[in-house]
């Protein structure tokens, strides 16, 4: 079985508690990195490993590390991204509620690494009961001299906070996030200025998902060699696959980058739940590109699923059977994203929302086919034109599913 | 009528509010607490917080209505946030969300007379492998079923 | 300086500007609503996307600073149908009420539909209904389905007054801008929120309903109402009175000036507008043992100029006193002050200006009379009126103005104004003192002549009339010119100005303050 990363010893009891935490092993890679290597070692090895944030963009973290200017006089800030709020994704979830100490782990090596002496864990407000868990973990890292002042006597300083959201898709995009954190309505910023300049309370800000921060201790406990060589040389280490749907065992599945996606629901997740066939596949969350059945021979890492003119974003595999209606699909994500959309901007604001009102009628059969023609000319309008990536987000998928699946919903148009 | 914070309360907030280099940044913690408080965030409410954090009561009540979570009028005691989102709408949350509307003998929004329940569809929870599941309050269920649900309320004083 | 391309259009442009401004310069428009200069960039309207070479998005101009060898195209296929789409998606939930919309003729959706839109709507939705008659201000009117969320309103009210009594609830579709609490907007800019708005959201209830657009002319002119010379457009009905209107103007907006008054007017000089059409005299009076008879200008200086004369030959010019006050232009200053000071020589003459307000600490000052200034530099002294000086031993007095009234009662100044044997009242309206004195001369506002104002802080501001004078009115100046000439003392050997233009050459040459001042 593969050596697992991020979800080494979930089943452990009480994993989630320092003590025994520490008994594994754990806390090893901060003392390596304070006692062992400097800042700008760090940062080569992050930038080696290739590791590809996992929130959704999958941008790399140490090129985004570099971006942040070395010497200012602003203190400079670190956000954790624990707004999980992808549709189908849930694996964050899981890696703060079972290995907190693993996220502070990184969020320490990150912060030493950059020059970051305070934190905000950015929490999804539904998240209570794991924003306690996280809170309870930093009280003892506290404790035991690996959070607060002067850490293992280095002389460095860091203090991490527990932020909640209050319900708001959006504040999951990293300068909504800022905005949010700021005291604000999750209104979306323009780039540039981009946050590793002008950021959190207008300094530096790395603002990084919550398992990619949990990647940097083994990066710099195994290296990035092994870390590439774990996943793919341009795109490293393993992913949190959380797989929902008509499948017989949803749940989150660590897996090397690049598996393949038919392995993943039906060697992993069981394959198909009571009997149903598969109609279609969401690789990524609600986000991506919707994949046909006939497209799920393909492996699992950033740069195959943009060929494939879909994309990995949050790992979240949805699986879609024959006896779903597409229309019930096409109801879901137009729903979602005129509920999400900040407002802000023309395009997403009123385009989202056009959208929902049309698939609103067509569900009701009061619909006709130039009905789906609206629909795609509507989503090329939002396409590239909004001030932040959710209007992609809800273009692209509603692109697909209306071009992939245009037989299927003219047939329930016509009753 | 001015919703006033307990002691301890203000003890909380003090303390919040020292952690951010920026009184403002302390918005959203703060309206969460006042929600626990006083149920929901009533207009003396924004009031009192916006000064105590030297803002407009304008600008809390931007924050206020743009979260899903805040609210400025009373929710019933357990507000049941039922997900409608895709994976558990493909295993069957439309159904169980019809069932809830006859149990409770209300609309989508709605609360119960006796200022009990209150049921209203989120999007999606992050619990996807449990799906079809629901919020109340704080808590998460899922694996529902018309029998699941039936003994979470009644489990529920 | 670097060099760019717009439209394949090589230009020089400053380093560090927008494409939006930078096009602007060359003439190019790119529409935009959200982007306002007195703010900075909002992004949110996405109407001014451009196409640039190298960029696989479209990038929005408002934001996007201008590099060495930028190829920029606002015209190109992408572009255009990028704009397209926004306004589709504009107008998709705009309530298409232009009918009876005010902004009709000054409307941004309208102008950008009529330039680059010509599509058929393809909407077959229900609009979301939204209130439409919110009353957010005094002078206020919000429409929720007119408002398209460029948030200038809200900005305006952020960094510019700083008060920020609107903002933005919701979110999505349902977003909306709104009030806090019913607390209405209350700050003395709020009327220039009717004018940065771009489309009809934000209407003034001062002139909800009462005329199109494109019947108004435009005149540009100072504003009076203080010493800070806010430079303002008089729009006005052209066939007034000729044919029938309730009213000559209708509306003053404000005209951009950097380094006057900005972007912006206060509210004071929005309104108070009505002392341009109410109340106006127009005719030359004489009060005749209580009976009025008209008189013409000819005749009025025949009655003044003798009496002038014949005390000054005695050489008791002393016994002529003169009221004036800091309306009266640059010009008309430097004239009084060659004709009765150097000149005639006299003594007793007064500067009696309105009571002074509050000045908010933004434009109004607490002056509340425009050449105060110029008044101080051409070199009269504001020495308080009295009442026993002036009609002491004073065989003459000439006023300019009724502002004695804001300073004396009416009993006071009769009083005084009845030891006096011949009194002479230049004034643009009915007024108290018009029943005290002999000879009432209509005069011309500073929105009906040209001139020159000195404000505040010292800048030159010149002018040329927006209105026509109503019915006998004259400009002070051209009264001043004529008396000159009829007095025949040394000043004018005689100088036939014939524009405030060559009188101020005049003032230039003798008063080093206002050399080269003349903007």
């Amino acid at each position: 079985m593969e050596e697992k990363v991020l979800t080494k010893n979930f089943e452990l009891k009480n994993y989630y508690k320092i003590d025994v935490y520490l008994k594994e092993k754990g806390y090893e890679a901060v003392r390596k990195a304070f006692e062992k290597m400097k800042p700008e070692q760090i940062l080569e090895e992050v930038k080696k490993a290739n590791l590809r944030g996992r929130g959704g963009a999958g941008f790399p973290a140490g090129v985004k590390w570099g971006f942040v200017p070395q010497e200012v006089p602003k203190p400079k800030y670190l956000c954790v991204n624990a707004d999980e709020g992808e549709p189908g994704t849930f694996k964050d979830r899981y890696i703060m509620s079972h290995n907190p100490h693993l996220l502070i782990e990184g969020i320490i090596i990150t912060s030493f690494c950059v020059g970051i002496h305070k934190a905000f864990i950015y929490i999804r407000g539904e998240y209570e009961a794991v924003a306690q868990r996280l809170e309870q973990a930093i009280f003892e890292a506290y404790e035991k001299g690996f959070l607060g002042k002067n850490i293992l006597n280095t002389g460095f300083d860091l203090d991490v906070f527990v932020h909640r959201g209050a319900g708001s898709y959006i504040c999951g995009e990293e300068t909504a996030l800022l905005e949010s954190l700021e005291g604000k309505r999750g209104h979306p910023r323009l780039k540039p200025p981009f946050p590793a300049s002008i950021g959190l309370f207008q300094c530096p800000t790395v603002i990084n998902n919550v398992e990619t921060l949990s990647n940097i201790p083994v990066i710099i406990l195994k290296g990035a060699k092994w870390f590439c060589k774990k996943g793919l040389p341009k795109d490293g280490g393993t992913r949190v696959f959380g797989v929902s749907g008509m499948v017989k065992k949803p749940g989150i599945y660590e897996l090397p980058v690049g598996t393949s996606l038919r392995d993943i629901i039906f060697k992993h997740a069981g394959g198909m739940k009571a009997g149903k066939k598969l109609k279609a596949v969401i690789p990524g969350g609600m986000s991506a590109p919707i994949l046909r059945a006939d497209e799920i021979d393909i492996k699992m890492d950033f740069d195959t699923l943009v060929n494939a003119n879909s994309m990995l974003g949050s790992a979240a595999i949805i699986v879609i059977d024959e006896d779903t209606p597409i229309i019930d699909v096409l109801k879901a994500v137009a729903k979602f994203y005129s509920h999400e959309s900040c407002g802000q901007c023309t395009p997403c604001r009123i385009g989202t929302s056009w959208i929902n009102k049309i698939v609103k009628r067509l569900v009701e059969r009061k619909g006709e086919k130039a009905d789906i023609d609206s629909i795609q000319r509507l989503a090329n309008n939002i396409l590239g034109k909004t001030l932040c990536p959710l209007g992609d987000a809800a273009a692209m998928p509603i692109s697909s599913i209306t071009e992939k699946f245009r037989g299927e919903l003219e047939s329930y148009i016509a009753g | 009528m001015s919703p006033k914070f307990s002691d301890q309360t203000k003890k909380r907030i003090k303390e919040i509010i020292y952690r951010y280099p920026q009184k403002e940044a302390s918005l959203l913690p703060i309206l969460h607490i006042a929600q626990q408080e006083f149920g929901f965030i009533p207009v003396e409410a924004e009031r009192s917080v916006a000064e105590m954090l030297g803002i407009k009561p304008v600008q809390v009540r931007e924050a206020v209505t743009f979260y899903t979570m805040l609210h400025s009028q009373p929710v019933g005691k357990y507000h049941i946030q039922v997900c409608s989102n895709l994976s558990c709408s493909l295993l069957g949350a439309e159904k169980l969300i019809d069932y809830l509307k006859e149990k409770l003998k209300i609309e989508l929004g709605q609360t119960t007379p006796d200022g009990k329940f209150t049921l209203s569809t989120v999007e999606c929870l992050g619990a996807c492998e449990e799906a079809p599941c629901m919020q109340i309050n704080f808590d998460y269920y899922g694996d529902l079923n018309k029998k699941k649900i039936d003994s979470i309320l009644n489990g529920l004083k | 300086m670097v060099k760019i391309f717009i439209d394949d259009k090589p230009v020089k442009v400053k380093e560090g500007m927008t494409i939006l401004s930078a096009a602007e310069q060359e003439g190019i428009p790119i529409p935009h609503l959200c982007f306002h200069p007195a703010f900075a960039s909002e992004g949110s309207c996405r109407m001014c996307l451009v196409e640039i070479e190298g960029l696989p998005k479209l990038e929005l101009a408002c934001s996007t600073q201008v590099r060495e060898g930028m190829k920029i195209w606002t015209q190109s296929e992408r572009v255009t149908e990028a704009r397209r789409g926004v306004l589709e998606f504009l107008l998709a939930e705009h309530p298409l009420d232009c009918p009876i919309c005010d902004k009709a003729g000054e409307c941004k959706l309208q102008d950008y539909y009529e330039e680059y839109g010509h599509f058929e709507s393809q909407f077959r939705e229900f609009k979301e209904k939204r209130d439409k008659k919110v009353k957010i201000g005094e002078s206020l009117i919000l429409d929720r389905e007119r408002c398209i969320l460029c948030t200038r309103c809200v900005r305006f009210l952020r960094e510019i007054t700083k008060t920020q009594e609107l903002g933005m609830f919701n979110r999505g579709l349902r977003s909306e801008i709104s009030l806090y609490d019913g607390e209405l907007i209350n700050n003395n800019y709020s009327g220039n929120l009717a004018e940065i708005c771009p489309v009809g959201a934000i209407t003034d209830a001062d002139f909800r309903f009462k005329i199109r657009s494109w019947f108004l002319n435009k005149g540009h002119s100072i504003c009076p109402l203080c010493s800070r010379g806010c430079n303002i457009s008089i729009e006005y009905h052209p066939g007034f009175p000729r044919i029938p209107r309730k009213k000559r103007v209708y509306r003053v907006i404000s005209r951009e000036n950097p380094e006057v008054n900005g972007h912006w007017i206060c509210d004071l000089g929005r309104y108070e507008y009505s002392y341009l059409d109410e109340n106006r005299l127009e005719n030359l009076l004489l009060n005749n043992n209580g009976k009025e008879v008209r008189l013409d200008w000819e005749r009025a200086l025949q009655l003044m100029v003798p009496r002038i004369k014949k005390l000054y030959h005695l050489k008791k010019t002393s016994r002529i006193a003169l009221i004036l006050h800091s309306w009266l232009t640059n010009e008309e200053l430097f004239l009084i002050s060659k004709i009765f000071k150097d000149d005639l020589k006299l003594e007793k003459i007064f500067v009696v200006d309105p009571p002074q307000g509050e000045g908010d600490g933004f434009l109004l000052t607490s002056e509340r009379c425009p050449n105060r200034r110029g008044a101080q530099e051409i070199g009269f002294d504001f020495k308080a009126a009295d009442l026993e000086e002036i009609a002491n031993k004073t065989d003459i007095l000439i006023i300019f103005g009724h502002n004695l009234l804001d300073h004396f009662s009416l009993g006071e100044i009769k009083a005084a104004l009845d030891r006096i044997e011949t009194k002479l009242l230049f004034t643009s309206r009915g007024n108290g003192l018009s029943s005290l004195v002999d000879v009432v001369l209509p005069t011309a506002l500073i929105a009906e002549k040209g001139g020159s104002l000195t404000n505040v802080e010292g800048k030159v501001q010149s002018f040329l009339p927006a209105l026509e004078p109503v019915g006998e009115s004259r400009p002070e100046w051209q009264v001043l010119v004529n008396l000159a000439k009829k007095l025949k003392v040394s000043f004018s050997y005689y100088r036939p100005f014939t524009s405030p233009a060559a009188i101020f050459q005049e003032l230039e040459k003798e008063i080093p303050f206002f050399k080269q001042k003349n903007d």
